[in-house]
């Protein structure tokens, strides 16, 4: 039997298919673990902080202070109008018995989302004319004397930070290459992919 | 049996509107597909440059298609996508010296000392990403067509 001889045009394809090879498994092993709190999904948005004094017994009972409440509504967390002429914002109001207050210690678990703070989840009950179901909101984490209030992210990423993170105007293009980039990579492998297959059982020609 | 050779007529009306359209739907395929403020993106765009090859073929035939877009034009563009949206991601980890993650844009250097850290992003999405995104789909269905499109008469020709 006679060897079959290498060719130059074949070793650069065996050469690139092992570089893909590697590339891919740098990829899987570079993804961000699922709940990770620093990946762009799961990020929570600092919104301002205040003074601790006298407000952590009110947060253990379940009542949000007034403080808190009021610095969310000039921020303009509010529904209605916040400037005239202007259409209707879509935020929850903070009126007692449409929210709960619950402490979640530091190292749970909980709905996909580790967290590495312990912190006061402030959650919107059913029945919100715009939240129609349970929802997460805002979360508040005692550090040093402040009390810092953030925002869950997923409402917040899309309609607000999509254009000052990565300058694109098209919020539905930064969620298709940006924050799921890796997804959209696989969709092209998948076309290039398809592409080869319908050449193998098409194509009836001898030569390219 | 020998089916009926049919002979093939040509229409100045049709020639001269394929003529006339083909750069301009390229010129409209390349606007949905570069940049990022529009309504589209790499997957429409490239989707309207392989509408706008599949038009000349149909018009001209495929001799003089296979003139205007070659098998090894067409090969190249296939991976030539697939190798640039990987090149963004590598283009990252290449400038930070393998300090960022893979597709993590904001580490483009050369570009955030000028545009800033979302400039970078935008920059990469726009005219990389996209960019490959449309490349691969536009090679990818003007080779199929090329295949269905073939006739039996000419394999005998040039087969084997």
């Amino acid at each position: 039997m006679i060897p079959r001889q290498i060719k130059t045009l074949t070793l650069f394809g065996l050469i690139t298919a092992i570089l893909l090879t590697a590339v891919s498994i740098y990829a899987i092993e570079d993804l961000p673990a699922f709940g990770d709190e620093n990946s762009a999904v799961n990020k929570h948005i600092k919104l301002f902080s205040v003074d601790a004094a006298g407000l952590v017994d009110s947060l253990n009972a379940g009542i949000l202070p007034a403080e808190i409440k009021n610095k969310t509504e000039e921020m303009g967390f509010i529904k209605g109008p916040t400037c005239p002429g202007c259409q209707n914002e879509n935020y929850p109001t903070l009126e007692d018995g449409n929210y709960k207050i619950e402490y979640i210690p530091q190292g749970t678990w909980m709905g996909g989302r580790f967290y590495t703070d312990g912190g006061w989840d402030v959650s919107i009950l059913e029945g919100e004319i715009f939240y129609n179901e349970f929802q997460q909101y805002y979360f508040i984490k005692e550090s040093e004397g402040k009390l810092i209030v953030y925002r869950y992210n997923w409402p917040v990423r899309v309609s607000e930070r999509t254009e000052e993170e990565t300058a694109m105007i098209n919020s539905v293009t930064s969620g298709l290459a940006d924050y799921r980039g890796y997804d959209t990579m696989g969709e092209e492998t998948v076309i290039l992919t398809g592409a080869i297959g319908v050449i193998l059982l098409v194509r009836r020609r001898g030569r390219l | 049996m020998t089916p009926e050779i049919k002979e093939y007529k040509r229409d100045i009306i049709i020639e001269v509107t394929a003529n006339l359209m083909f750069p301009l739907i390229l010129l409209f395929g390349l606007y949905i597909m570069i940049g990022t403020g529009g309504t589209g993106g790499g997957f429409q765009g490239g989707t309207i440059l392989a509408a706008a090859f599949i038009f000349y073929i149909t018009v001209f035939g495929h001799e003089k298609g296979r003139e205007k877009m070659p098998e090894s034009v067409n090969a190249l563009f296939k991976s030539l996508g697939l190798f640039l949206y990987n090149g963004a991601g590598w283009i990252c980890v290449l400038f930070s010296l393998a300090g960022a993650q893979w597709l993590n844009m904001p580490a483009f250097w050369p570009v955030t000392d000028y545009v800033g850290v979302a400039g970078a992003r935008s920059f990469l999405v726009g005219y990389m990403v996209s960019v490959g995104i449309g490349l691969t789909v536009m090679a990818a269905f003007v080779s199929q067509y090329f295949d269905l499109a073939w006739k039996e008469d000419e394999e005998m020709e040039g087969g084997e």
